[in-house]
């Protein structure tokens, strides 16, 4: 066993590190097919046999004539009587932008800085040719026209459509260009399913409407349709890999080309062309409404003609309005609409006119008419609105302006409105007023004005704040002065000799009365303690007040008023006391 | 009180807002010397007028109208540089005037340079300000300042819930008027603008006339004027442009007294 690794690393060694000779270097490209529509996509491989690898890809020389899109590498190692092969294949895919013969190489590449050139190969590129009851493989484009010949300005349909029985995707169109033709797309791409020679395919169909403007032959060229196809492949040995889940899907890219198509477009005839056709081409019908017919002097009724069908629409002439006499026509903007079907364009042009009588009577609406070539019975017609009536009945003699822009005669506006137009440039005349010439306000900034005018209002009002403040002050003032007297005047008092308790109590209960306001009877020792502490006064000198209060009165009530007291000076010095405290 | 207060009203209102009556000519030669500048501009005697508007100028009657017939007189002699300076002097006393600013526009149109101010954030703040002159804006602050004042003045005495919400209003008010007051005293007192009255003027790189020319101008272009040297003023452009002109072919949109 041990025996068996080695030889087998020694194995691997060798064929890693045994180099080919250089000189056995050679590049070959080859083609899948020599002849080719300018439809598909050809593969090509660039084989390089004897080197390990290139220093660079492949340089392709001459190929501006097709598209060229790498496909992929792959590489073999061979090991044949000690002799190492080795070859590297470098895949493309070559899609042809011409017809004709071409010739494929040489391919050039490098190996150690060597250049090698490959041998060439010749492709011949047709045209797409499709017969009828042919295969035309999983994949095609075809194109065809709702008529081949048509005249000039009739609608017809140019309709593409892909038939694909694998999956394609990144599908982009590119249009012909026809001069004069303009295509233009109606609606969305639709899908389904169709049976082609027997075989079913998925359709993406698209639809263009063409209007050709001038008579001749216009020679549409092929629409070109580039995609991803996605192709199933399975092993063709059966083995492991050929299970459904092992099998492996390539997407290659592809060009289709739809087949050319001949358009005749010829003239419209001559004969029986009417002096007003407008170039209108198709079928068309012409509806006219009055509302209402029946109105007084001064109201409005509207006309309502509306053009539809199907065509070139866009074509479809704005109707004039011969104006009756003693009404006035007001017309409002046409309004165009164009519509889209499967079967190409549609449409309708309504338009609107409003009638404003001004004289009572009965006036005939003369009928307006239109012609156009109508593609089915490949003559010219004329359609023209019916006769119609508009009764008018007295009324009120105001004049009223109208517009169309209604149906019911109500809400009337002015006729449509135009921007005012300049007819010329110059200035406004001068100002020949005097007002506005006089000294001016006196008002200016920095003059005496401007200072009375700013600083007064703040002045008038600091002084109005001022003196409320002085008022507040001087009350308390009073206030103050007030007590200072009382106070004297009770200290005065109780110092004088021979004063009773009697007097004292007087004195002491005149001097609160004073001092605070009040208007007391009577008092005893409490209430006056009780006041003064109220007022401010700290408790002990209201305690010692009331003491001697209190022995003021012991003396009254045990019958000793009358004698003279000794607490005059005593009371003096609380009262001082109290209005210390009180300040 | 009440009656007090009536005619210190009237009175204010009186100077604030002078009537026709007030405001007639002072000076019946001035009223003449008016009437006959105008009726030389209306026979087509354009320069006659102009003497007469400048003589009336020059007496002291700064006022808008002056300015703005002046700018026609001028506009009618294709003397372009000269008709913008007086129709933007007249817009500085009368910035609402319809006629006015259309006739600006009229002539800022035959302009040759695309010389154009951008808006700052001032000027689109207090967007008001240029419809508005500066006496215009200082009578509006004298009556806020009134009302203002008054508000307050009653609030000491009645201390109700209206005076309350009054007095927040009108001090608003108070000071949007005066910030308005006062950033157009300030534009008006750093205006440099000026306009080009020549022609066309070579706008050099220094003060001398063997500079190089850097640019040209054309009347009617409004500059800013930064500062004057021996003759020469350096103007700049809202482009960044700066260039030395000679002082005599440019005027200051400001008159200096």
């Amino acid at each position: 066993m041990k025996r068996s690794i080695l030889l087998l690393l020694a194995l691997f060694q060798f064929m890693l590190f045994s180099c080919p000779a250089r000189g056995d270097v050679s590049v070959s490209i080859r083609v899948d097919r020599e002849k080719a529509t300018i439809a598909d996509s050809i593969g090509m491989v660039v084989s390089i046999t004897g080197a390990g690898e290139s220093d660079s890809p492949p340089v392709f020389k001459d190929m501006e004539d097709f598209h060229i899109t790498q496909g992929g590498t792959s590489s073999r190692f061979e090991v044949i009587n000690g002799q190492v092969n080795s070859r590297i294949d470098y895949s493309f895919l070559l899609q042809p932008k011409k017809t004709g013969t071409f010739e494929i190489g040489p391919v050039e590449i490098r190996v150690d800085g060597k250049a090698y050139r490959s041998n060439k190969t010749t492709l011949t590129v047709v045209k797409r040719s499709q017969p009828n009851g042919m295969d035309q493989g999983p994949v095609f484009l075809t194109a065809g026209l709702s008529s081949t010949e048509v005249y000039e300005e009739e609608q017809l349909i140019y309709t593409l459509k892909l038939h694909h029985q694998t999956m394609v995707s990144n599908i982009s169109l590119d249009l012909p260009e026809a001069e004069y033709l303009t295509f233009r797309q109606l609606g969305k791409p639709v899908e389904y399913r169709s049976f082609y020679n027997g075989q079913s395919y998925n359709v993406i169909e698209i639809r263009y409407v063409l209007i050709p403007p001038k008579k001749g032959i216009y020679i549409i060229e092929p629409s070109k349709m580039e995609m991803i196809v996605t192709q199933s492949e399975s092993r063709s040995r059966r083995g492991l890999f050929d299970d459904p889940f092992f099998s492996f899907s390539t997407g290659r890219p592809r060009t289709l080309a739809s087949e050319p198509l001949e358009l005749r477009v010829l003239p419209l005839p001559d004969t029986g062309k009417p002096s007003d056709f407008s170039g209108l081409v198709g079928s068309f019908n012409i509806t006219s409404k009055l509302e209402p017919d029946r109105l007084k002097v001064g109201e409005s009724a509207t006309m309502t003609i509306v053009v539809n069908g199907r065509g070139n629409t866009n074509r479809i002439p704005d109707l004039k309005w011969p104006e009756p006499e003693h009404i006035k026509v007001y017309a409002d903007e046409p309004v165009l609409e164009i519509r889209e079907d499967a079967e190409g364009l549609s449409g309708s042009k309504t338009m609107k006119w409003a009638l404003v009588s001004e004289k009572e009577g009965r006036y005939k609406i003369h009928p307006l008419s239109l012609s156009f070539f109508d593609t089915e019975k490949l003559q010219y017609q004329k359609i023209k609105t019916p006769f119609l009536s508009i009764n008018v009945l007295p009324g009120k003699t105001k004049q009223i302006q109208a517009s169309s822009g209604h149906s019911n005669g109500q809400n009337i506006k002015g006729p449509a409105k135009k921007s005012v137009k300049e007819l010329g440039h110059d200035i406004l005349p001068i100002h020949t007023s005097i007002q506005g010439l006089g000294k001016g306000p006196l008002i200016s900034p920095g003059g005496i004005v401007f200072w009375f005018i700013f600083i007064g209002p703040f002045f008038i009002y600091a002084i109005a704040f001022l003196g409320l403040k002085i008022g507040k002050r001087s009350d308390t003032f009073n206030t103050t002065l007030k007590a200072k007297k009382a106070a004297r005047k009770c200290i005065r008092r109780c110092r004088q000799d021979e004063t009773s308790s009697i007097d004292l109590t007087l004195y002491f209960r005149n001097y609160l009365n004073e001092r605070f306001g009040l208007s007391l009877g009577s008092m005893t020792s409490i209430e006056a303690a009780e006041i003064l502490k109220s007022r401010g006064v700290s408790h002990n000198t209201a305690q010692e007040i009331q003491n001697i209060l209190k022995g003021l009165e012991d003396a009254i009530y045990t019958g000793k008023g009358h004698n003279v007291c000794p607490l005059g000076e005593d009371i003096s010095q609380l009262v001082r006391q109290v209005e210390k405290e009180i300040q | 009180m009440k009656s007090f207060i009536c005619l210190s009203m009237h009175i204010f209102f009186i100077i604030c807002f002078p009537g026709p009556g007030i405001i007639a000519f002072q000076a019946s030669e001035s009223e003449e010397l008016f009437f006959s500048s105008n009726q030389a501009y209306s026979q087509g005697r354009f320069q006659e007028a102009i003497d007469g508007y400048e003589q009336l100028l020059r007496s002291g009657h700064k006022y808008g109208t002056l300015y703005y017939n002046l700018g026609n007189a001028y506009f009618r002699l294709d003397q372009l540089g000269r008709a913008i300076l007086n129709y933007e002097r007249a817009r500085l006393l009368m910035p609402g005037d319809a006629d006015l600013n259309f006739n600006l526009n009229h002539a800022r149109d035959k302009t040759h340079d695309a010389v154009s101010e951008s808006p700052n954030l001032v000027g689109m703040t207090f967007f008001w300000l240029n419809d508005l002159s500066l006496g215009n804006l200082l009578r509006i602050f004298a009556f806020l300042n009134l009302l203002f004042w008054t508000v307050l003045l009653l609030r000491l005495f009645f201390k109700f819930e209206l005076t309350y919400y009054a007095s927040i209003v009108s001090l608003i008010l108070w000071i949007i008027a005066g910030t308005s007051f006062g950033l157009k005293f300030y534009q008006l007192n750093t205006d440099n603008r000026a306009v080009i009255l020549e022609h066309k003027v070579n706008i050099l790189a220094g003060p001398d006339i063997s500079d190089t020319v850097l640019f040209n101008l054309h009347a009617g272009t409004i500059v800013h004027h930064e500062r004057s040297e021996d003759g020469w003023s350096l103007i700049s452009l809202p482009d960044k442009k700066r260039g030395w002109v000679r002082a005599g072919a440019m005027e200051s949109v400001v008159i200096q007294d």
